[in-house]
């Protein structure tokens, strides 16, 4: 089944701009004419440099803005109708960059039962949910604590548990990790795959980190608006020029390979990790 | 370090007096202040000192902290009292000079007015000695819920208090970075005359409303994201219940009024 479904979405918003002393309002594409097909349980990845659009995807895929043409689909819900609002937010969570401004309440227990309390769910089934969200978080025994006292990456998986308590089908992710030092990334996106992995729930990744959309199922790369590659990651790296062209980097053991090539040396081009790459150096060196 | 602060007064004890139900301690603490008003008699002002103090020795809470909370008001009190010894009059004339008097009920008064307003302070700081900021301002919500029927957003708010008390350790984070920020840059912030003070706050204030209000857009799309629909079919985790404690306090808070209004006919 299809979780996420983006046809030939478009998005324009009109900005002033000031030209000769003169303001001059201009329509901007955010969104340039979509098509995204996302299966439930896997786990994708949208790159794309600042700017680019891949935030306002995001907000798409959450009803909190709506496609000026075109259509998008979460779920079986049409986000243009209003009344599923609650249904499209519910099965669609979504974290956001900054951990600081996604937290609600004074207690970790009562952030994350904010979502649940929305919804109307039973206080004993809140209760229950919350210690079961912060399990899932790796964050059990936590309850109690402020989350102003606790680190980046330990806030940003108390905002994932205040999404996991309203039990969601799917999860944006807006760049979660582009405020973290490395310990918190690393905590993150172990969380998101295992999440992934053993509940069986749909992430959308959103991330200019290279690294981190190696490790998905499939990479979609918006440029100015407009779906510009898309495939598995070893598809989507490999093409190291046109990922140059449009700002972004690939994984640096992908340039090495893609900078040994060009030296003549025979290897993969679409190497990803560091193993691959001792791997493949490795059977170089025994075919000499 | 202005980052490291803890919010409210909260002195976290297991007394019976923190298990208290919020509303049942909010209703109490209000109808206590108007009890105040109600002593005419200094035997009326012992029996509420002791009543306060048996709760304040129920309560667990050191009573330093209650003086703690009287300090910054010990110039109101003495100005009050000073007032009152001046200008009541009545009774016998103790000391005259110039064109003031002092009489005994002027006293008597200036007395009953400093016990009255350190009643009242204490009394009250016991509430927020023994509340969470959270539990308060669920009980005030929960009180004000009868009045949204007149149009008192009472939601709104607790949700509103909640969020400034979730953001205060925030904004303080975000002062102290700009103020080292600006400081980095050779701002000066401590001498000159308050004018240049004054003026010297103006590059701290304004990146700190920009980004208040960065942040309050980014909340908002959080808390839409998140299925908040202002206080409409909302449930919530904690539910509050009125507990045999509280009963008990009940009664004895009835008992506490009786005697206040007995003695106001008697006495």
């Amino acid at each position: 089944m299809k979780i996420v479904r983006a046809e030939n979405v478009s998005y324009e918003y009109t900005k002033v701009v000031e030209i000769q002393g003169e303001n001059v309002e201009r329509k901007l594409m955010a969104l340039d004419n979509i098509n995204i097909d996302i299966e439930e349980g896997s786990f994708i990845a949208v790159l794309g440099h600042n700017g680019s659009g891949k935030s306002t995807f995001a907000k798409h895929i959450n009803a909190l803005i709506t496609p000026s043409s075109g259509t998008v689909w979460v779920d079986g819900y049409d986000t243009k109708d209003d009344e599923q609002v609650w249904n499209i937010r519910q099965s669609a969570g979504m974290v956001f960059q900054n951990p600081d401004n996604q937290l609600v309440a004074t207690i970790v227990e009562e952030d994350i039962a904010f979502g649940p309390e929305n919804l109307g769910v039973e206080p004993a089934e809140i209760r229950k949910r919350v210690d079961s969200a912060l399990q899932m978080v790796g964050m059990d025994g936590y309850q109690k604590n402020e989350p102003s006292k606790l680190s980046g990456g330990q806030k940003q998986r108390i905002a994932i548990a205040g999404i996991l308590a309203m039990q969601p089908k799917c999860i944006v992710f807006d760049e979660p990790t582009a405020m973290l030092d490395p310990a918190g990334r690393k905590d993150v996106m172990e969380t998101a795959h295992r999440l992934n992995k053993e509940n069986g729930i749909t992430i959308i990744l959103i991330t200019h980190y290279m690294d981190e959309a190696a490790t998905a199922d499939k990479v979609y790369v918006i440029d100015d608006g407009k779906i510009v590659l898309s495939g598995v990651p070893k598809e989507v790296f490999s093409q190291v020029d046109k990922m140059k062209g449009f700002g972004l980097d690939v994984p640096q053991v992908t340039e090495t390979a893609y900078n040994l090539r060009k030296l003549g040396i025979d290897i993969p081009k679409d190497i990803l990790t560091v193993d691959e790459m001792v791997g493949a150096i490795c059977r170089l060196k025994s075919n000499i | 370090m202005i980052t490291d602060i803890t919010i409210g007064q909260y002195f976290p004890s297991d007394s019976p007096l923190h298990r208290l139900d919020a509303r049942v301690k909010l209703v109490i603490t209000l109808l206590y202040i108007v009890s105040l008003f109600l002593i005419k008699s200094f035997i009326g002002y012992a029996f509420v000192i002791i009543a306060l103090a048996i709760v304040i020795k129920v309560s667990k809470v050191p009573f330093k902290f209650m003086v703690k909370g009287l300090k910054s008001l010990v110039f109101i009190i003495i100005f009050t009292a000073l007032i009152n010894v001046f200008t009541v009059k009545g009774g016998e004339t103790l000391v005259t000079f110039w064109k003031l008097s002092i009489t005994t009920e002027g006293v008597f008064f200036a007395i009953k007015m400093a016990l009255r307003i350190i009643l009242l302070i204490i009394g009250s700081s016991l509430l927020t000695l023994t509340t969470t900021p959270i539990k308060l301002t669920d009980g005030i919500e929960a009180l004000l819920k009868p009045l949204s029927k007149i149009g008192v957003p009472a939601h709104d708010i607790a949700m509103m208090m909640t969020i400034a008390l979730r953001f205060i350790p925030t904004l303080l984070d975000e002062t102290d970075k700009i103020i080292k920020a600006q400081q980095a840059r050779g701002a000066d912030f401590d001498t000159g005359r308050l004018r240049d003070k004054a003026r010297a706050l103006v590059p701290i204030l304004v990146p700190l409303f920009i980004s208040a209000f960065r942040r309050a857009d980014e909340l908002a799309m959080a808390m839409e994201s998140r299925c908040y629909n202002g206080g409409a079919n909302r449930t919530r985790m904690n539910v509050m219940k009125v507990t045999s404690i509280d009963y008990t306090a009940i009664i004895l808070f009835v008992v506490y009024w009786v005697v206040i209004i007995a003695m106001r006919i008697i006495l």
